[in-house]
């Protein structure tokens, strides 16, 4: 029984910080709107929503802290007392904290402090909504009441389903049935079945045909720049994911690429006009050979030089677009405008809907290319050097040219990323190669799965997609970014959909 | 018979430190020759200079006839030079049969752009890859172990595996740094016995550094001791065992004054219990 209090205690201590934070930097309002947005409900801007939501998104976080607090083995292995004490106590103590905090903020309201001087999300409203519109002593009481309730409903929940069907929690129970399903025989015989794949196949390009007319332009320039990202996740991919060589000014091939790319077709500043598509492998051998520069005279040497190299790289490129010096070449800070579009036998399409084809091609042509390099000899190559490249070298590999050409070929797919980018923007600036787009590229390989083809795209909708269907979180989004990203690397170092290895044994008889 | 690996007046200096001096060896093919030393002796700074990790500061290192010293690793890995490590290094996180078809590596010719249009090169040499691979896999003895993790492996057949990724190479000449360290009597039986079939069977020259002295003594044709960087002995190993200079390097100066004192009080101890 002690046990159960103690994990209890720990778990609220946690819960309640959460809860606390939550409020001081607004994001209980956030919350709010995002539960009335799942009713249906949006709330205009300036207005507060509605409290029911506010107390589902509480009652909501006291069931998640009951459901963690009643999983512990050492509760999981007794009764369901064990596991309602652990509920019980926990939700208590989140709700202790969320009260006390609650009856703090609610005395300053009283005294018409404006605690926004202090903390500027807070507004009085929001504590209002926080104490539920009651007195500071009412609301607090009602906060700790309402958390201490459904923590105990969530451990109960989380007891019954466990002694139902053996299952863990809701949510793991749901991955694992999953992945069980993706592993089991007749899955894989059937991802295997030619004839399966095809009709597959046919599905997948009916769905990718009809979705661009039916999406509307937004979500045509959403997942247009999903798809640019999932380019760059996969080119940058070839580079850090398989040859293992961090690279963290990734963006400055995408520049090369998109400027050459605009400066060849634009009318200003050099009235090249170039047709769409000569300037586009243009720009993507442009950044091709950027790569291969920039690797000749540091790709010999191991560990991190590569990263920083590219860093300054990247950072250099920014700032000679912005300067001076450039402008009478590079249209300077002021950027780039009238970028061609693409055009098809002398008819241009340049529509929200048309490009988002080009774009959905463009994915399919890296990903196609992804796919056959992965596994090839000089893919092979590439995970040898990743792993030891001592051993890679004493097996007859050429490090420096394996690792040569998986940089410039990287660097060539964020060209052909970039030179997109810019056509379907009709402009290119210098602050749209900023550092921070190599990191959000590193940073959905990483969390998507690194070397992991399905993984790259999961991370680009997860990290590119998410924020722009999650609108209210939009303020919130490097918060969310830092607390995904350490809970990834505590629960799933290797990201949401770790790169397996092809069964070459298993299947050597079959393919002769 | 010819010559397979010869080292002429090698030395390797590392600062103030002379690992490897002035070392002489001449290995004739198709033979097992060992080198043997206490510990620091050189004996891997040896085996680094050989397959070309290190450049040796002085001296030259012939394979078959060819200066091989100086020539960058993948090279010499690629003239038919394959090695083990001391402590497995093998490829974790690729399968047993992958670590085998990176070891081909130098023997295929397909590159990226053969990989991205499925050329009719890269298909038959993929086929052929895998095939010789299983192949390889089965005469190591690890047949249907492919698909597993090399990491997940047991020890035992991570020495053997790792024996497999350097046989993919088709070597002319093997270097086993340790071949049975970690492993116990009846194992160390079982790697001696391939390590001859390897000889037998395939006609690989192998040189290989071992502790082990049962295992040296049985399957050596010709053996080297090193002792602070410099060759002290050399020979069959019948000589090398009754070899003044090596039981010192080994046991230290006064040998035989240390075991009688030894046997003295031995048999002291066994007195005072009965």
């Amino acid at each position: 029984m002690k046990a159960a209090v103690d994990k209890g205690l720990r778990t609220g201590v946690i819960f309640g910080i959460v809860i606390v934070v939550m409020f001081l930097i607004g994001f209980t309002v956030t919350g709010a709107e995002l539960v009335g947005k799942l009713f249906g409900v949006s709330t205009p801007s300036n207005t507060m929503p509605s409290l029911s939501f506010f107390a589902l998104f509480m009652i909501l976080m006291g069931t998640w802290t009951g459901t963690i607090a009643a999983q512990h083995p050492l509760v999981e292995a007794d009764t369901w007392k064990r596991a309602l004490t652990a509920g019980i106590s926990a939700g208590a103590f989140s709700g202790l904290l969320a009260a006390v905090i609650g009856f703090l903020f609610g005395g300053l309201n009283s005294s018409k402090i404006d605690p926004r001087t202090y903390l500027p999300s807070i507004s009085p409203e929001s504590i209002k909504m926080f104490l539920f519109g009651q007195t500071s002593l009412v609301g607090s009481l009602m906060i700790f009441a309402l958390l201490t309730f459904s923590a105990l409903a969530g451990a109960s929940l989380s007891y019954f389903l466990r002694s139902n069907n053996g299952l863990k929690s809701g949510t793991s129970a749901a991955t694992n049935s999953i992945s069980a399903v993706m592993r089991s025989e007749r899955m894989t015989s059937l991802l295997q079945n030619k004839y399966a794949r095809y009709v597959m196949m046919l599905v997948f390009a009916a769905i990718l045909l009809i979705l661009p007319r039916t999406w509307g332009s937004y979500w045509n320039y959403v997942f247009g720049t999903v798809g640019i990202y999932i380019i760059l996740g996969l080119g940058l991919n070839i580079i850090t994911g398989w040859a293992g060589q961090l690279v963290i000014g990734y963006v400055a091939f995408f520049a090369v690429g998109a400027y050459t790319f605009s400066l060849l077709t634009a009318p200003e500043p050099h009235h090249l006009m170039l047709n769409f598509w000569v300037a586009l492998g243009l720009g993507v051998l442009a950044a091709g050979i950027s790569g291969l520069l920039i690797g000749l005279p540091i790709l010999n040497l191991r560990g991190d030089y590569l990263a920083i190299v590219t860093l300054g790289f990247a950072e250099i490129i920014r700032i000679m677009l912005k300067s001076d010096l450039m402008t009478a070449y590079t249209a300077g800070p002021r950027g780039i405008r009238d970028i061609a579009g693409p055009t098809l036998f002398g008819k241009s399409f340049i529509s929200d809907v048309d490009f988002m084809y080009l774009i959905i091609i463009a994915v399919l042509v890296v990903t196609f290319l992804a796919n056959r390099l992965q596994n090839s000899r000089t893919g092979k190559a590439w995970y040898a050097i990743n792993l030891d490249e001592t051993v890679a070298r004493a097996t007859g590999i050429n490090a420096f040219a394996s690792k040569l050409l998986a940089l410039s070929l990287s660097a060539a797919v964020a060209g052909l990323a970039g030179a997109l980018f810019a056509s379907r923007n009709q402009f290119t600036g210098p602050d749209d190669h900023a550092l921070m787009v190599s990191i959000n590229v590193i940073c959905l390989v990483i969390v998507g799965g690194i070397g992991n083809i399905p993984g790259i795209f999961l991370g680009a909708f997860a990290l590119k997609g998410l924020p722009e269907i999650l609108r209210e979180t939009e303020s919130y989004r490097l918060l969310i970014f830092g607390v995904l990203l350490i809970v990834m690397m505590r629960l799933r170092p290797e990201g949401f959909l770790p790169a397996k290895r092809p069964k070459l044994e298993k299947n050597s008889g079959k393919e002769a | 018979m010819s010559t397979c690996i010869e080292t002429k007046q090698v030395s390797k200096i590392f600062g103030g430190l002379t690992a490897v001096n002035t070392v002489d060896v001449v290995v004739t093919e198709n033979i097992i020759a060992s080198i043997i030393g206490p510990n620091g002796a050189g004996k891997t700074t040896l085996f680094n200079c050989i397959s070309g990790y290190y450049t040796p500061e002085h001296g030259q290192i012939e394979f078959y006839g060819m200066p091989i010293q100086g020539q960058p690793t993948y090279a010499v890995a690629t003239m038919g030079i394959a090695r083990t490590y001391q402590n497995i290094r093998l490829f974790g996180d690729m399968t047993a049969i992958e670590n085998i078809m990176v070891g081909q590596y130098p023997r295929f010719k397909a590159g990226w752009v053969d990989a991205v249009l499925s050329t009719r090169r890269e298909r038959d040499e993929e086929k052929q890859s895998i095939e010789e691979s299983v192949r390889l896999l089965k005469f190591v003895g690890l047949a249907g172990l492919g698909d597993s993790l090399a990491r997940n492996l047991p020890y035992g057949a991570q020495r053997r595996l790792e024996i497999a990724r350097a046989l993919a190479n088709k070597p002319r000449l093997l270097l086993l740094d340790e071949p049975t360290a970690g492993m116990n009597p009846q194992e160390t039986g079982k790697m001696t016995h391939f390590i001859r079939s390897l000889r037998d069977e395939l006609g690989i020259t192998i040189l290989l550094i071992e502790h082990d002295m049962r295992v040296v003594m049985d399957i050596s044709d010709q053996i080297t001791v090193l002792d602070y960087g410099t060759k002290i002995a050399e020979g069959k190993p019948k000589e090398i065992q009754s070899n003044q200079r090596v039981i010192e390097a080994y046991l230290g100066p006064d040998v035989t004054s240390l075991t009688k004192k030894y046997q003295l009080r031995k048999k002291q101890r066994y007195d005072a219990k009965s």
